[in-house]
């Protein structure tokens, strides 16, 4: 693993557009991340897998300091997100502003949709685009209005989140992150709330972005998702990545017996 | 209509009482709901000697009846030579005691809310600031408005207190044509229709509100 990031500086590997290191994570005595290290080159999709509790989805919130961690050091294209060290070596808080701005290039789309419920679908997606960075009403609007037609909801803009299927919604949700132009997106078990007709959808927006070239890590349950879009497949258990690679050679030969448990459970459970 | 019609002259009378009333408690309501509205704001982002002051300050509050707190500031404040006319001194009390109440019911619609909204707002690089002006306080608003709704109409029963230091309103107009008229149930009566005119029509003008910012749901 060192030897792979130290040749990461070498000018003909460009850096990699999120790079975590050492992330230790705890919740009281109980340590939910312990160590966890993970570098996504750009346009890079990893899928993160693994049991429930193993800390896939506080990895992911730790990616933009949703959820704070006690040591270890984030950096999005190279820009630190959240800590910076100083010169004696030790870890310095940015300030709230800084981390504002971090976020910014982060785009996360979570479990249960999150839209703001007191705007329509065009203003959820124009607000922060707009307050935060300063973009002109009617070019923001133009944007989302292309980002709708991405996911397929043109003429939802005008409607309230309540009013919208949960796979609509979560679509929603994909075009309000992307209306900040992320350099990097984070999908948060996207699919565990939906009801399994509106999964296929959803995962279809996903799979859209990633063939564009999106920067993307993706937690989810979906092995069949993992299966075809994922670049490498990440197993996290226990607050650490046991084991990565190409999901091809992941799924047919894992190399670790806890690979092999997790999926073999997994095969007989949706095995009909 | 007999035992009515002679008091026409004093329902009059009431009716300027009545009009005090709501002068007094339109007075009261807005340094209440402002004051309410930043004591919510400090007690939940505040610091730790600040939380504690203000959790203090409504502890106090909700122990004391408002009759004893109207008497007792009446009786202090000369003593503390500071000359306040009566009238901005009951809109003081009133105020200082109803904001404590206020807090509670603007804290309460904005905890309420679940965090998941928070974490969608800081994850877009929105400032608190920012989060809490376009997507805390306008969801939280409308939790929060109907508690708000009650303790306007609370306030303005309240005023009804206040004769006990002198001020002339419409318990003490009511009470004085009494007096006058020996015709306590015509009058109280009416005294009482025009307390319920007031609130209903606040009751009324919540309803809209609440319908008005229940957009979306």
């Amino acid at each position: 693993m060192n030897a792979e990031s130290s040749l990461a500086t070498d000018v003909t590997s460009p850096r990699p557009m999120l790079d975590m290191s050492g992330i230790v994570k705890r919740f009281g005595a109980n340590e939910v991340l312990r160590g966890v290290s993970l570098q996504v080159a750009r346009g890079e999709t990893v899928v993160v897998i693994g049991p429930s509790g193993s800390g896939k989805t506080t990895l992911l919130r730790c990616v933009n300091l949703l959820e704070d961690y006690q040591q270890g050091t984030v950096a999005v294209d190279g820009e630190p997100v959240g800590y910076v060290m100083d010169r004696g070596g030790q870890r310095q808080r940015m300030a709230e502003r800084e981390i504002a701005a971090a976020r910014e290039k982060i785009g996360i789309v979570f479990q249960s949709y999150n839209l703001f419920p007191h705007m329509t679908v065009l203003q959820n997606i124009v607000a922060a685009p707009i307050r935060v960075r300063g973009i002109p009403r009617p070019k923001a609007e133009q944007r989302a209005r292309d980002l709708l037609a991405m996911v397929g909801l043109s003429e939802k803009a005008d409607a309230y989140p309540a009013r919208l299927s949960g796979g609509q919604q979560q679509r929603v949700a994909i075009a309000r992150a992307l209306a900040m132009d992320p350099k990097i997106m984070l999908f948060d078990e996207v699919t565990s709330a939906l009801d399994p007709e509106l999964v296929g959808e959803v995962l279809a927006a996903m799979q859209q972005l990633a063939r564009d070239g999106m920067t993307m890590i993706v937690v989810t349950h979906e092995m069949s998702f993992a299966r075809d879009v994922a670049d490498r497949v990440v197993f996290m258990d226990g607050g650490v990545i046991v084991e990565q690679g190409a999901p091809e050679e992941m799924f047919a030969s894992p190399r670790t017996d806890r690979v092999r448990q997790f999926l073999k459970r997994y095969n007989d459970r949706y095995r009909i | 209509m007999k035992t009515f019609a002679p008091l026409l002259h004093s329902y009059w009378y009431l009716f300027r009482g009545a009009g005090m009333t709501v002068l007094m408690a339109t007075t009261a309501v807005v340094p209440a709901t402002l004051l309410g509205a930043l004591l919510a704001l400090a007690q939940i982002f505040g610091s730790r000697a600040t939380r504690s002051a203000i959790v203090g300050y409504i502890f106090i509050i909700r122990g004391i009846p408002l009759l004893v707190l109207l008497t007792f500031v009446y009786y202090l404040l000369p003593l503390t030579g500071v000359d306040l006319p009566p009238f901005w001194g009951v809109v003081l009390v009133l105020a200082c005691y109803y904001a404590a109440f206020m807090s509670e019911a603007f804290r309460a619609g904005i905890l309420s809310l679940p965090q998941a909204q928070w974490d969608a707002a800081k994850s877009l690089g929105m400032s608190r600031r920012l989060m809490l002006r376009i997507v805390i306080f306008p969801q939280a608003l409308r939790l929060a408005a109907p508690p708000f709704i009650n303790l306007c109409i609370n306030l303005i029963k309240a005023t009804s207190l206040v004769s006990i230091v002198g001020l002339w309103e419409l318990t003490m107009a009511s009470r004085e044509v009494v007096e006058r008229t020996l015709a306590p149930f015509q009058i109280f009566l009416a005294a009482a229709a025009m307390y319920f005119c007031i609130c209903y029509a606040l009751a009324l003008y919540g309803k809209y509100l609440e319908r008005r910012v229940l957009v979306g749901h």
